[in-house]
């Protein structure tokens, strides 16, 4: 056995970060396609009708579905058969933002091209579509291998990298409300460790009963407060960019779940603690100061509690509470789709407000079952 | 090219919850003894299927392993992370406070994440709609908590960031952790993976054609399929400075690994794409095919994936292929946690100098071609310094890790 030697504890480093540069985006939201109509709601425009209001199969709960949306009116048929609708919102946003990027430039490999996706569930829908099937069916062996093989969590990614033929690493991540802030988390992990050069980097999330029923019953959500669907994907580039959209800085997460007796009440840190511990390591790493902070993307408009602890986590880090942006007003409870959708409001609430000088934003996140995550973002001229 | 100073890596605690055991020793036991851990399917009514046997954890006891979780709060493959993190981080002789006190977090691996959990209310959904959800077990669906109920359980203020990419997950677990200490980004982590037997995955592999008629037979010639596993697996990963400071048992150091994507089907592996990828482990752990000299491999036992990884690995080696054996004979298939536990076995045995087995081997498949030693039986008595570990998933997601002989 090991001898119990006393050891300083290693204090990671905190590095500076080198920038990535985000180059195109694709969003796909209750607001529509693109950061124009995102912006538009935000700013008070009224929401598309929801198509499935009302319908029995949902609780009794606002629901904003993205409307119409059928994978296969933008991807052709081929395919697209034993698609969910998670892995079609989530390849409509990839092929928008490969849309909105251009043209690869030279060189690029693909075997250095990758995707970073983040999902909690995968397809509530389709998985809970065959898990039904193999509860009642004589023969439950007999269901679809099709969509028992899209029903893994990594088929987005999978399905991502099959159209494109990215053929660099291909990472699924989950982490709660803060699903998404891993992805960005992981995908710069992966570059500054020199793992790819370019990475398609966001989230998904789809509607349906199960999943509404889900978060019904849960019961964080506040009474009326709607669930939503939706899906943003960035195409991040590890090179630095001239025409980039914005540049993403450090991000930081915590833990705040002990349970039990662990570490005891004087080693515990509260939630709003955890989280403005991240905002200001990922600040500091970043190379940004705490007040030129302009605007905080926020995650947690509904849910009884998180809204406080968030916005005094955000107080205690900055001093105050910069401009904020509640994509989840709009939008409603997205999930693992949030964080990508918090950042691509963040870019939609700075396109419609454009400005002649650099401007730094805040994504953060915060969650019950205890992750918290900050993401610095620095905005072009 | 790194953005900042690297520093080695080393594994210096294992934990594993699986069907062969319970704790490093027993299932490195087991693993030596080629002792094969599948039995009837007790978890779930498996009557209307025509193949009734898995490999499941029988005897996992959470409340024995565990001192924080309340287990009637976390799903099946929560606890089972949680437990091989807690018996990785009592192996590791690390001091517990030490391991709070620093940036340290859990990377975990999974493929259904909280399939048992999803199992129960699917029974909910059938009998009493979705009004009749509960919501306590609605809570612990998330596959992120299975990262989280090891921070929860040790107390790690860092990363608890799940993996969901399939059945190589664990190993692409692996890989982040490393990236991580390596790179400073964190000191210690946990890194692994969980899933649970149940219904749905037993079904799936069943309608895909995958599953074995009996046993599993990796490499055999009459191999019919897999057979579906569960299980925890963990390995602390922390700097070599401070392992060496503290005096602590070094079981392997972390050389590198490589991620690649097949691009090309959901379900079927590519030779071509698996061979980039050792080549690109290979130059990242800077080695040589030459110099590696056990290969783990992914190995589920379906006539498509073994000579396909076997054809792999003939690109990168040539005819002089290393020995490669299977533990999922004896595991069966353990999902997220397979790679996790195929690292686990590679650790033992570069520290108890053996080659892990392929049980339940009858005859080498002749169409693999010559010179394939796939170990069987028993474990053989041999010493190893460098060895391969391979995880490939759906969705083309191959992720192979190097371990070596700290020295």
């Amino acid at each position: 056995m090991t001898t119990a030697a006393p050891v300083q504890s290693l204090p990671a480093q905190s590095a500076p970060v080198q920038p990535l540069a985000v180059v195109g985006v694709g969003v796909v939201s209750s607001a529509g396609h693109g950061l124009a109509p995102l912006a538009a709601l935000l700013d008070g425009d009224t929401a598309p009708d929801p198509a499935v209001e009302g319908d029995p199969a949902y609780p009794p709960r606002p629901v904003r579905p993205v409307p119409g949306f059928r994978a296969a009116d933008h991807l052709g048929r081929k395919g697209t058969k034993n698609l969910d609708r998670l892995a079609g919102l989530g390849l409509v946003a990839c092929m928008e933002a490969l849309e909105a990027a251009g043209p690869a430039p030279a060189g690029l490999d693909p075997e250095r091209t990758g995707v970073v996706l983040a999902t909690n569930t995968g397809s509530i829908a389709g998985y809970s579509d065959l898990l039904y099937e193999t509860l009642t069916l004589e023969k439950p062996y007999l269901i679809n291998p099709g969509k028992f093989s899209n029903s893994v969590m990594n088929c987005s990614a999978g399905q991502m990298a099959i159209r494109y033929g990215f053929k660099g690493l291909n990472a699924t991540v989950a982490g709660g409300r803060s699903a998404g802030l891993y992805a960005f988390r992981h995908a710069r992990l992966a570059m500054a460790t020199g793992r790819a050069d370019r990475l398609l980097v966001g989230g998904a999330e789809e509607l349906s009963a199960p999943a509404a029923w889900a978060w019904h019953h849960a019961g964080t959500l506040r009474e009326g407060a709607p669930v939503g669907e939706g899906s943003a994907v960035f195409v991040v580039s590890r090179a630095p960019e001239e025409h980039a959209l914005v540049d993403l800085l450090a991000c930081e997460v915590g833990y705040h779940g002990w349970t039990g007796t662990t570490g005891g009440a004087a080693e515990r840190r509260a939630p709003s603690q955890v989280l403005a511990d991240a905002v200001t390591r990922a600040l500091e790493r970043s190379g940004v100061r705490a007040e030129d902070v302009e605007t905080v993307s926020l995650s947690a408009g509904h849910h009884i509690g998180l809204d406080r602890i968030e916005e005094r986590a955000v107080h205690l880090a900055l001093g105050r509470v910069p401009e904020r942006v509640r994509v989840a007003d709009v939008l409603g409870e997205t999930y693992s789709a949030a964080g990508a959708l918090q950042l691509a409001a963040l870019l939609a609430h700075w396109r419609s407000r454009p400005s002649g000088t650099p401007r730094i934003g805040l994504v953060t996140s915060v969650g019950h079952d205890g992750n918290a995550g900050a993401l610095v973002v620095r905005g072009r001229a | 090219m790194p953005e900042t100073p690297v520093r080695r890596v080393v594994i210096t605690g294992l934990g594993a919850v699986s069907p062969v055991g319970i704790g490093v020793k027993d299932f490195a036991d087991a693993v030596r003894a080629g002792r094969v851990g599948i039995g009837p399917v007790r978890s779930f009514d498996a009557t209307p299927f025509p193949s009734r046997k898995a490999a499941e954890v029988a005897g996992f006891e959470p409340a024995a392993v565990l001192r924080n979780l309340d287990p009637d709060r976390w799903g099946r493959s929560a606890l089972l992370a949680a437990a091989a993190s807690r018996l990785a981080v009592e192996d590791s002789g690390i001091d517990a406070r030490e391991l709070r006190a620093g940036r340290s977090g859990s990377i975990m691996g999974t493929t259904s994440g909280e399939s048992a959990v999803a199992q129960s209310l699917g029974g909910q959904w059938v009998t009493q709609g979705l009004k009749g959800l509960e919501p306590r077990l609605v809570g612990q669906m998330p596959a992120g908590q299975i990262a989280g109920a090891v921070n929860a359980e040790l107390g790690l203020s860092g990363d608890a960031q799940t993996i969901p990419t399939a059945c190589s997950a664990s190993n692409y677990a692996l890989g982040y952790a490393f990236d991580m200490v390596r790179s400073g980004e964190a000191d210690l982590m946990l890194a692994g993976g969980a899933d649970s037997v149940n219904r749905l995955t037993h079904a799936g592999f069943y309608a895909l054609g995958a599953m074995a008629k009996d046993l599993p037979q990796p490499f055999d010639a009459g191999r019919s399929g897999i057979v579906t596993g569960e299980g925890g697996a963990a390995l602390l990963l922390e700097p070599l400075d401070h392992a060496l400071a503290r005096g602590a048992r070094i079981y392997a150091e972390v050389l590198g690994y490589a991620a690649n994507c097949d691009a090309a089907h959901m379900v079927h592996p590519d030779a071509t794409s698996i061979a980039a990828c050792i080549r690109a482990a290979h130059r990242d752990a800077g080695v040589t095919p030459e110099q590696i000299d056990y290969i783990c491999a992914h190995g589920t036992g379906t006539p498509t994936n073994d000579s396909t990884e076997i054809r792999a690995v003939r690109q990168v080696f040539g005819d002089r292929l290393p020995p490669i054996s299977s533990i999922k004979s004896m595991l069966g298939h353990t999902m997220g946690a397979a790679s996790g536990f195929g690292a686990i076995a590679c650790c033992t045995a570069l520290e108890q100098d053996f080659l892990p087995p392929t049980a339940n081997l009858v005859e080498t498949d002749p169409e693999l071609g010559p010179g394939v030693d796939c170990v069987p039986g028993r474990g053989r008595d041999a010493r190893v310094d460098i060895v391969q570990n391979h995880g490939f998933a759906f969705g083309g997601n191959n992720v192979i890790t190097i371990l070596g002989r700290y020295s």
